[in-house]
């Protein structure tokens, strides 16, 4: 058994726990944070990719609206590498209620969210291929961001300041002493070794499973919802900046360009278990139809991908448990100290992407408190690693780069212009790392063909340049193809199936891929 | 002389075309681009699973048959099958193809599988592995698609053909195709391996890394045009070697297209390429031309008799449209399988995804039938990978449907003149 001691174990390696990891650690405490499987495996990573200007929740939710403004700001600047400055449109269709024009311009002058009423003629210059018979369009500042490329920001700022970051441990046990939390017993996933972290304090911030997590530490029923959503990608950028419909939020109202892709989101649906996420056909045709009312050709459109996420949504008694989208979004802290008399745990749930930081803010406050330490939050000024100069993120980037090495470099990924040293450095950096955990960074795999020319590629450098054997190598081969599958079946039609076939060509016909040896079990971290 | 068009110009419309022309018909080909010959391997599948590996192809179809009454061959049996593969082996001729179709050879590809097809490139042969060989898997530094460990380590820890096990490494050359370039496709390399200079560069690079009594594995890339080219590297490096084929572009696949098309070419075939087939024009049962796309306008083709071999899904000539409706492009031709329930499921490694055996069915003249099992035009046939109930990647059984489906397609047209006077497909022309 490995043994660790620090300060503060944070549960989560989404948004919000490498946004309490680097609070905590910029505050001077040890850190070490834990989750089962990869950064930004979570909801973190299955979302549409939307740095909310504020704007969707104007009429809806106005504590929310201005938070997201705020934040917004924050995260445009401390994770410039990250954020995509898209600006966004609210555009209103002919077959919408027309009244919520008024009632949206209204909120956002109470929200002070940025905003300003354009022309119809001026929002098709800026987007040609939105609806042309839209009555009203405003402009926000909405933008992108890249969700893994965010919380490894932070997770590497938090690592400057001392923090320990442990991926694929998986939390077995939460060890409390009378009223007070002593340790967390992990296991290492890739391993199998017992990992028992000593520490006074531990923030859950596991999201959709913090429930789980709060039972382990013997607090019973922290119920949270999950709220599965789907979103699907589209193989290239519709629009060049976010589209949200002007209506009370709703499903398939946002359609946002994120890296080479065009995502559209989502439904909300409860889910029994988030580990069982489905992306059911009648939401795809409900997507695309969506899809439709925003960019008329939506469906002729090549859908490349789908996923679904689960909104960690804090139970409320005052809706009902079956409407998800309507309970706080807002953040919730719960101190187990007031709810069942253990002292040193928190538990954050709920929220949303562009607040991941200000919810750290808080609960990291509400430690502090109760630890009665007087450290404030830097949170909000310093910028992460490699976001210093504050130059946001631009969808040409890697074109720049390529051009510059295009001689001395090979491309793996062509459909996400990927270099081989770029990969290679981060195999070097994460030599245990699956195929998916190397995609989530460098998006290997994720353009329109989907592993067909990479997966090979790819498997073939991780068995040379990482002490790994042919059968794990094979084994990630598998695991990839496997995983890209499960993103894929659920939205394939048109030129999609013709990139399928040729796949199957490639992998069966040419490889003969399912005649390699196979394991007698099939890898799965 | 009937006049024929041909749809498509992959391994079954380039077959059906010369076919046709042998038959002293006049042949028009019309291609939407380049066939689907330079996306695969570059060797003659018959029939490598079912779902067990095949020793015998065309012993095996029978059972086959029997297993799965619906499928291709169950149609065109081992006859016809035998028979449109010693055709597309005479087309290409021996520089190209060798092989035996009674028996499946096994043959390492690019991730280190050993997999079985019917006939192969010359230069594969030697891939063919037995008990306690010494092998070496070379791979070029600038080319990215072909990783000799990969390939290697798999070939060592798999069970050969005779029970044994074969000793592999891996190792590599660092070599560009043009100076200071880093990443070239296996088209680049077969390029410059056409010329002398260059071959004898690749062989004193290759000599320095390879042990006395080793086989040597190379990345298909020995060369485009010369078909020598590979002997001498042979030559060069004084034992055998054999090519690896790679995911596209396919420098084997390129060799037997280059060959077909220009055979065609010269067969004084009416070649319209890059033009698309929109729909067909039909009276009392028959259809009487087909309407290309061109710039500017369509054009229509008369036909006596069309044979349609646009390929399936891969090509787009299968389209499954966004509210999950299966059709038929150029005709809307009735599709065997469409209407499943559930065309894909979840599972990668699970069962054939039932979307991909959708197809056209057909009577033994190779046309496409309703469901009453009539053809749905007299003289309307059909070949290759539009033919429902194969799994063709699977099963490795696409080359074998494809150029005995053309062949049986073009040998059983129905034209006004064999519909008028049976027996004229007597009087074939030499090719």
């Amino acid at each position: 058994m490995r043994r660790i001691e620090t300060d503060v174990v944070v549960i989560g390696g989404g948004a919000t726990g490498a946004g309490v990891v680097r609070d905590v650690a910029m505050r001077g405490y040890r850190a070490v944070l834990v989750d089962r499987a990869d950064l930004g495996q979570g909801t973190t990573g299955r979302y549409h990719g939307l740095l909310h200007s504020g704007g969707r929740y104007v009429v809806s939710d106005a504590r929310s609206a201005t938070e997201c403004a705020e934040e917004n700001v924050i995260v445009t600047n401390i994770h410039a590498d990250a954020v995509e400055r898209t600006g966004g449109l609210f555009i209103l269709p002919p077959e919408d209620p027309q009244d919520f024009g008024d009632k949206w311009w209204q909120g956002a002058k109470d929200t002070k969210v940025p905003a300003e009423e354009i022309s119809i003629a001026e929002a098709l210059k800026r987007e040609p291929r939105i609806n042309p018979h839209i009555t009203r369009a405003f402009a926000v500042e909405d933008g992108a961001v890249d969700g893994w490329q965010m919380v490894w920001g932070a997770a590497n700022s938090a690592k400057l300041y001392g923090a320990e970051i442990l991926t694929y441990h998986r939390v077995a046990k939460i060890i409390r002493e009378e009223d007070q939390v002593r340790a967390v017993m992990c296991t290492d996933e890739k391993t199998g070794e017992d990992v028992q972290i000593d520490c006074t304090f531990v923030i859950n911030a596991a999201g959709a499973w913090a429930g789980e997590i709060a039972a382990m530490a013997d607090c019973h029923d922290v119920t949270v919802v999950p709220g599965r959503g789907i979103m699907i990608a589209m193989n290239h950028r519709l629009v060049n900046s976010v589209v949200n419909r002007c209506i009370y939020p709703a499903d398939g109202d946002i359609l946002v360009p994120v890296h080479t892709v065009s995502i559209i989101g989502t439904t909300d649906v409860k889910a029994d278990d988030p580990d069982k996420l489905t992306i059911p056909r009648d939401e795809v045709q409900q997507m695309m139809d969506a899809g439709e009312v925003l960019v008329p050709g939506f469906r002729k459109a090549r859908a490349v991908h789908a996923w679904a996420g689960a909104r960690p949504l804090v139970k409320d008694g005052r809706v009902s448990a079956e409407d998800t989208r309507h309970m706080s979004r807002g953040m919730s802290v719960l101190d187990h100290a007031d709810r069942d008399g253990l002292k040193g745990l928190l538990t954050i749930s709920g929220g949303k992407l562009t607040t991941y930081r200000l919810m750290a803010e808080h609960v990291v406050d509400q430690m502090c408190e109760q630890l009665g330490d007087e450290r404030p939050c830097r949170t909000a000024e310093e910028a992460v690693p490699k976001s210093e100069e504050g130059k946001n993120y631009v969808v040409t980037h890697r074109l720049e780069e390529r051009e510059e090495d295009r001689l001395a470099d090979q491309i793996i990924c062509e459909c996400e212009l990927m270099s081989r040293q770029s990969y290679v450095d981060l195999l070097e950096a994460q030599p245990q790392a699956t195929l998916d955990d190397l995609r989530r960074q460098l998006r290997l795999g994720m353009g329109p063909c989907q592993g067909g020319f990479c997966t090979t590629r790819a498997a073939g450098l991780a068995l040379e340049h990482e002490n790994i054997d042919i059968e794990r190598a094979t084994g990630l081969l598998r695991l990839f193809l496997k995983n890209r599958w499960i993103g894929l079946w659920p939205i394939l039609y048109g030129d999609q199936v013709r990139q399928t076939a040729l796949d199957n060509w490639i992998f069966q016909g040419t490889l003969d891929v399912e005649h390699l040896p196979t394991p007698d079990e099939e890898l799965t971290v | 002389m009937s006049k024929i068009v041909v749809i498509g110009a992959g391994i079954a419309g380039l077959t059906a075309t010369l076919r046709c022309v042998a038959a002293g018909h006049q042949v028009t080909t019309i291609t939407k681009g380049i066939g689907g010959l330079q996306l695969g391997q570059g060797t003659m599948d018959i029939l490598g699973y079912m779902p067990n590996r095949v020793e015998r192809p065309l012993d095996d179809l029978a059972a086959l048959a029997d297993e799965h009454p619906d499928h291709p061959y169950a149609i065109l049996n081992a006859d016809a099958v035998r028979t449109g593969v010693n055709y597309f082996a005479e087309l290409v001729g021996e520089d190209l193809l060798v092989g035996d179709p009674e028996r499946n050879v096994f043959l390492p590809t690019a991730v280190g599988a050993l997999r079985p097809t019917a006939l192969a490139q010359p230069s594969m042969m030697a891939g063919q592995l037995s008990d306690g060989d010494s092998v070496v898997m070379v791979g070029i530094r600038q080319l990215k698609d072909f990783y000799p460990g990969l390939a290697a380590q798999n070939l060592a820890r798999s069970t050969l053909p005779d029970g044994g096990r074969a000793a592999v490494r891996a190792t590599y050359i660092d070599l560009p195709a043009r100076k200071g370039e880093a990443d070239a496709t296996a088209l680049t390399y077969a390029r410059v391996m056409d010329d002398p200079t260059f071959r004898q560069l690749f062989v004193t690079a290759v000599k320095k890394v390879i042990e006395p009594g080793e086989k040597v594995g190379l990345p298909a890339m020995l060369g485009l045009k010369d078909p020598n080219s590979w002997r001498e590297v042979a030559e060069g490096l004084g034992t055998e070697v054999f090519e690896v084929p790679l995911q596209p572009p396919s420098v084997p696949g390129m060799r037997l297209n280059q060959t077909l098309v220009d055979k065609v070419k010269n067969a004084r075939v009416r070649w319209v390429y890059g033009s698309q087939v929109l729909g067909g024009v039909a009276e009392n049962g028959r259809l009487t031309g087909v309407v290309a796309g061109t710039t500017g306008h369509n054009v229509t083709f008369p036909a006596d008799a069309v044979i349609h071999a646009p390929g399936g899904f891969e090509s787009g000539a299968l389209e499954l449209d966004s509210y999950n409706h299966v059709f038929e492009r150029t005709f809307d031709l009735p599709l065997a399988g469409a209407d499943n329930e559930e065309l894909l499921h979840g599972n990668y490694w699970g069962e054939e995804q039932p979307l991909f055996r959708v197809g056209v069915r057909v009577d033994e003249q190779m046309r496409p039938v309703d469901a009453d099992g009539s053809a749905v035009y007299e003289n309307l046939h059909a070949a290759g990978g539009i033919i429902a109930n194969a799994n063709r990647w699977r099963e490795k059984s696409g080359d074998g449907i494809a150029v005995a489906s053309a062949v049986r397609a073009a040998d059983s047209l129905s034209t006004p003149t064999t519909a008028a006077a049976s027996g004229a497909m007597d009087s074939k022309g030499d090719n």
